[in-house]
């Protein structure tokens, strides 16, 4: 069981990697919410099943995540560090005016948004597996990221000559 | 807000081409559905331009990879199986301790009874206190038969007829011991 469990973490750990470090904007706070969300996995991998491991993984990392928020009392403080960290997953894509676009755009959008765009828009995942990663229902989805999409789009042409 | 913290979830939020705009990209949209798009675009600037940029987005987004999780990250994950592995019951301290009391207290048991002596120590015992008894009656024989002769015939009954019967059977079997 434990050569699977390390299929797992080759297979999913820089997703859940990187979504903790758009949702945390801590690289060590990441670090440690991923390796939690991996420890569950270890403990309920008889309880998962087999098929869903990455949704499960990923509503997990989010869960542990959002809980860490929760606990950062003040969030003036939480969203200055937030703007302040520049090393996010995107930082690679400064380069580009796109790219650099996109990361402060995507930092700014609210939840469930932000977790909606990195699984549905960025990792590719499907609407079943976002909807049960965000633990909403499939119509939920498909609206929040639509409006996800359209805010980002507005901030584009806000920021297109 | 139709949840704690989460905004509306009304379709009619979003409007008629921003819905086929989001089917589009995510390649829901029929043929017709298509067509019908197309042709307003066609005639709409405004809706040209929001496809276009949809586009756009989604592309840079797709450009976008998970991250590469740090080295020291992916060696603590390796470690899981082996920092949290369950031990076997028998392993687990409280068993361990309840296991470990179950001998000691079959020993202490064991060494709290009394120690039963078998049957052929018992007969062993009996025969040797029967020769003692014979010996013992032997010597008062004898000295019954010298008091008599020394002293007179009224101490005889007194001193050797009942030395055996007046000697308690523990006593006996202390001095034999």
């Amino acid at each position: 069981m434990s050569r699977k469990f390390r299929q797992w973490v080759d297979q999913y750990q820089d997703e859940a990697w990187t979504l903790a470090r758009y949702l945390l904007k801590d690289a060590s706070e990441a670090e440690d919410a991923t390796q939690e969300a991996f420890v569950k996995l270890w403990k309920h991998r008889e309880n998962v099943d087999p098929e869903r491991i990455k949704p499960w993984l990923m509503k997990v990392t989010r869960n542990t995540c959002m809980d860490r928020l929760r606990r950062r009392r003040d969030e003036v403080e939480f969203q200055e560090y937030q703007t302040a960290d520049d090393h996010g997953p995107m930082a690679g894509l400064h380069q580009t005016e796109l790219g650099g676009w996109l990361k402060q755009a995507i930092s700014s959008l609210k939840e469930p948004y932000r977790t909606l765009v990195i699984l549905r828009d960025i990792y590719q995942h499907s609407y079943d597996e976002v909807a049960n990663a965000t633990e909403l229902s499939l119509s939920q989805v498909k609206v929040y990221l639509h409006r996800a999409r359209k805010q980002l789009r507005e901030q584009l042409a806000e920021v297109r000559p | 807000m139709n949840e704690k913290g989460k905004p509306g979830a009304h379709s009619d939020d979003i409007g008629k081409w921003e819905a086929q705009i989001n089917a589009l990209l995510d390649g829901e949209l029929d043929v017709a559905g298509a067509e019908a798009l197309k042709a307003a675009a066609t005639d709409d600037q405004k809706l040209a331009r929001d496809i276009i940029e949809a586009y756009q987005l989604q592309q840079a987004m797709e450009q976008l990879r998970p991250e590469r999780a740090p080295a020291s990250l992916r060696r603590k994950l390796k470690k899981i199986p082996r920092q949290h592995a369950e031990r076997p019951v028998y392993l687990q301290p409280r068993w361990a301790a309840a296991f470990a009391a179950v001998p000691l207290a079959v020993l202490s048991l064991w060494l709290a009874q009394p120690q039963q002596p078998s049957r052929a120590e018992v007969e062993q015992a009996a025969a040797e206190l029967a020769l003692a008894f014979a010996y013992i009656e032997q010597v008062s024989s004898r000295t019954a038969g010298r008091i008599e002769h020394e002293v007179g015939g009224e101490l005889n009954a007194a001193v050797g007829g009942s030395v055996i019967k007046s000697i308690p059977q523990s006593e006996s079997k202390e001095k034999q011991a």
